[in-house]
Order: structure tokens, then C-alpha cells, then sequence
């Protein structure tokens, strides 16, 4: 994705910042539609150099529907999660071999690279714990896979393969 | 000894007090008048659905303006303080660079929760909440520019004149209604609009709006003024 220009990127905060305020207000009452249209509009002036460096490129059909397709996904891959660590919990042999490992990605946005990193944190059993350039240091319940390679497909591919069409 | 005899004595003393005090009010019995009174009138007389609004903006108004200026004072002394202690400040350099999720992650979230505070103070008078939260809310997402980029700094005229702004709209609309024959400071003077609109409960929207903007310049000011003794200030001597 290439970078935005000001007009862009504020036209996209806009919009992100209006639907989130419709899901948070959870009504279509026209009062509270005007309300949030304006609140958006102040509210991005003087954010919207935060937000994102690839403004409306962000919102193609495609990059939305694979971010509404991840969220169910990214639901069940924590529930598989779930039983996996409380299965090592559970067992009398305290089946664990913490470590860390190195993750490699090929997400180029900084946010594409963040929407990972979260993503392995909030998975039970992995943490980010730092990202230096296209390596994640992830800290492993059970150590799979020691190598690069193996620990990438293990922890990073199955969220990557859809991160890398909603992020790039 | 004496000092046990003189300890049972200043015992017995407060928990006879106690005894007296509370043999004066019947067990069981409803004593909460005032709160009744709220209850059951807060919302025909103010129109916010929000019963905690309706007391701390409409019937306590001015003690919520005393509120506010104390939260002034305090950021004023925040202000002094760092101040003084410029002078003769310990240099402090060994801040570990922010993480990357730390630095991505602060400026993705920076407008949302710039979002969720106005979205706060704005609904006061329906949910949950008001100016203070709202205004602490915004602050918060200041505090995690500073936290992530080192080198942020609010400009403290802006600050200043936000927060100058939102007093003036707080004690202005108090001295409108003055002014209005047969009414009070902050007297509650436009339309009370239906229940649970967004416009509605008259001036209340309006004044914890203004809240919220102070309050966030408050915060916002006395966390440049606690970063920048650690950050800013760190190089310059």
C-alpha cells in the first residue's frame, strides 16, 4: 500500500471514527446519527495523522470483507487455544516447554504487523513479547518447533494468511 | 497502666457516643429523605434520565463549579511544583524505548479513545458517566502519545485556552440564568425535551460538555507537566 495524502487520511478516520460511533451508540435515531457525524468530523481533525499511513486504500471491498471473515476465524482459533492450555493446566504431567522462538512475517504495514503481534498475544499459550523489523520474539507455552520456519508456520501462518489481505 | 485506663476511658467515651447517636434514629426505617426526594422528582424536574447527573449538574450545579475549580487548583499546584523543582531536578536519561506495539498501537488508538471520552461526556445526562470520566478518558489517550513518543508535546496555549474556554461556557450559562426573572444561578432555563433524546434535559449537555473539555485540558496539562520533568526537561540545563 502505497501512503496517503491529508485530505485521504482524514476521510478515512471519518469513517472509521462514524462507524464506531454508531456501533458504540447502537441506535440509528437521527439525533444521535448528526451527533456523531459532527463528533467525527472535530474528533478527526486532530487525529486523523495518527490513525493510519494508507488512509482509504484501507477500506476496498475485499480488505473489509476479509476483516469480517478474521473475526469469527480469530474467535475459534482462541477457543482451540483455550482447551490446549487448559489441558496443560489440567494434566498431572504438566505437559509444558516454555520458550522462545523467532517468528518471521511478510506483513509489510506497521499496522498489518501489530493486527499479528495482538493477535498472537491474546491467543492463550502465545505473547509477543518485542518485533524488530519482519521477526516477532514469541514466548511458546510448548516449544512445537525451535526453528524459524517451523515456529512461523506453527504460530504465524494461520493468522497471516488472512492479515496479509486485510493489512497487505 | 495509666495509659490503658486512659485508652478504656477515650474507648468507652466514643462508643457511648455512638450508642447515643444512633439510639436517636428508629432501625429499619427509611432516613434517605433527600435522596427520596430525587428519586422521585429528578427526572419530571431536570429531564435526564441519568438520576446522578441530574443531582451533581442541576441540583448541586454550584457545587460542581467549586468541583471543577478545585480540579483547576490542583493542576495549578501540579504546575508550581514541577516548576520549583526544575531547578534543582536529577538528570534522568535511562528510558528504555517504547516497544513496537506500544508505539503502533498508541497511534491507532488515539482516535478511537478521543471517540469513546466525547462519547461519554456527551451522553452524560443518559448513561453512565459524564464530563470528569470523559475528560479523564480523552486525557488517558494523551498520556499514551507521551508514553510512546517521547518527544510529544501538547502545546499548553491550546491547553489553556480549551480550558479557559470551558469555564467561561460553565459560569456564563449559570449567570444567563441568574439574570432570568425568578430563577436561580444555573437555573436549568431551556426546554427539558423528551426523555432519552440526545437533546434533551435542557442546559445539562451543554455544561457537562464544557466539563469534559476542562477536565480533559486539566489532565492533559498535568501529564505534559509530569512527563516533561522526566522526558523534556531531561536535556535541556
Amino acid at each position: 500500500m502505497e501512503k496517503a495524502g491529508k485530505l485521504n487520511k482524514y476521510i478515512f478516520t471519518v469513517v472509521v471514527l462514524y462507524v464506531s460511533w454508531i456501533l458504540l451508540t447502537a441506535t440509528t435515531r437521527a439525533d444521535e446519527l448528526i451527533v456523531g457525524l459532527i463528533v467525527s468530523l472535530l474528533v478527526a481533525i486532530g487525529s486523523f495523522d495518527y490513525l493510519s499511513e494508507h488512509g482509504l486504500s484501507h477500506l476496498t471491498p475485499k480488505r473489509v470483507l476479509y476483516l469480517i471473515i478474521y473475526a469469527p476465524y480469530y474467535l475459534w482459533q482462541v477457543i482451540l487455544a483455550n482447551f490446549d492450555v487448559a489441558y496443560r493446566v489440567l494434566a498431572p504431567s504438566m505437559p509444558i516447554k516454555p520458550g522462545i522462538v523467532k517468528v518471521k512475517t511478510n506483513l509489510k504495514t506497521d499496522s498489518g504487523k501489530l493486527a499479528l503481534a495482538n493477535s498472537i498475544t491474546m491467543t492463550p499459550g502465545t505473547l509477543t513479547m518485542d518485533v524488530k523489523d519482519d521477526t516477532l520474539l514469541v514466548h511458546w507455552i510448548y516449544v512445537k518447533d525451535e526453528t524459524v520456519e517451523g515456529a512461523t508456520k506453527e504460530i504465524g501462518t494461520p493468522f497471516e494468511k488472512y492479515l496479509k489481505e486485510i493489512f497487505g | 497502666m495509666i495509659r490503658k485506663i486512659v485508652y478504656s476511658i477515650f474507648l468507652a467515651t466514643i462508643v457511648l457516643a455512638l450508642v447515643m447517636f444512633f439510639a436517636a434514629y428508629p432501625f429499619g426505617k427509611n432516613k434517605m429523605t433527600v435522596g427520596e426526594y430525587y428519586l422521585n422528582n429528578g427526572v419530571a424536574q431536570t429531564g435526564a434520565s441519568n438520576i446522578v447527573t441530574s443531582v451533581v449538574v442541576d441540583y448541586r450545579g454550584f457545587d460542581t463549579l467549586g468541583e471543577v475549580s478545585v480540579l483547576f487548583g490542583a493542576a495549578a499546584g501540579v504546575a508550581i511544583l514541577f516548576f520549583v523543582l526544575a531547578e534543582n531536578r536529577r538528570e534522568r536519561k535511562n528510558i528504555t524505548s517504547p516497544n513496537f506495539v506500544v508505539k503502533v498501537g498508541s497511534r491507532i488508538i488515539f482516535p478511537f479513545i478521543l471517540l469513546f471520552g466525547t462519547y461519554i461526556f456527551i451522553h452524560g445526562h443518559l448513561t453512565p458517566g459524564g464530563g470528569f470520566q470523559g475528560g479523564s478518558i480523552i486525557a488517558s489517550g494523551f498520556l499514551l502519545l507521551y508514553l510512546a513518543y517521547p518527544g510529544t508535546r501538547v502545546s499548553r496555549k491550546k491547553l489553556s485556552a480549551v480550558e479557559g474556554l470551558a469555564g467561561l461556557t460553565f459560569v456564563l450559562l449559570g449567570l444567563y440564568g441568574l439574570m432570568l426573572p425568578e430563577s436561580s444561578f444555573l437555573f436549568n432555563f431551556l426546554p427539558k425535551g423528551q426523555l432519552n433524546a440526545l437533546l434533551s434535559a435542557g442546559i445539562l449537555p451543554i455544561i457537562y460538555i464544557a466539563i469534559g473539555f476542562k477536565v480533559a485540558a486539566e489532565f492533559a496539562g498535568i501529564v505534559d507537566d509530569m512527563m516533561c520533568e522526566v522526558i523534556c526537561r531531561g536535556g535541556e540545563k
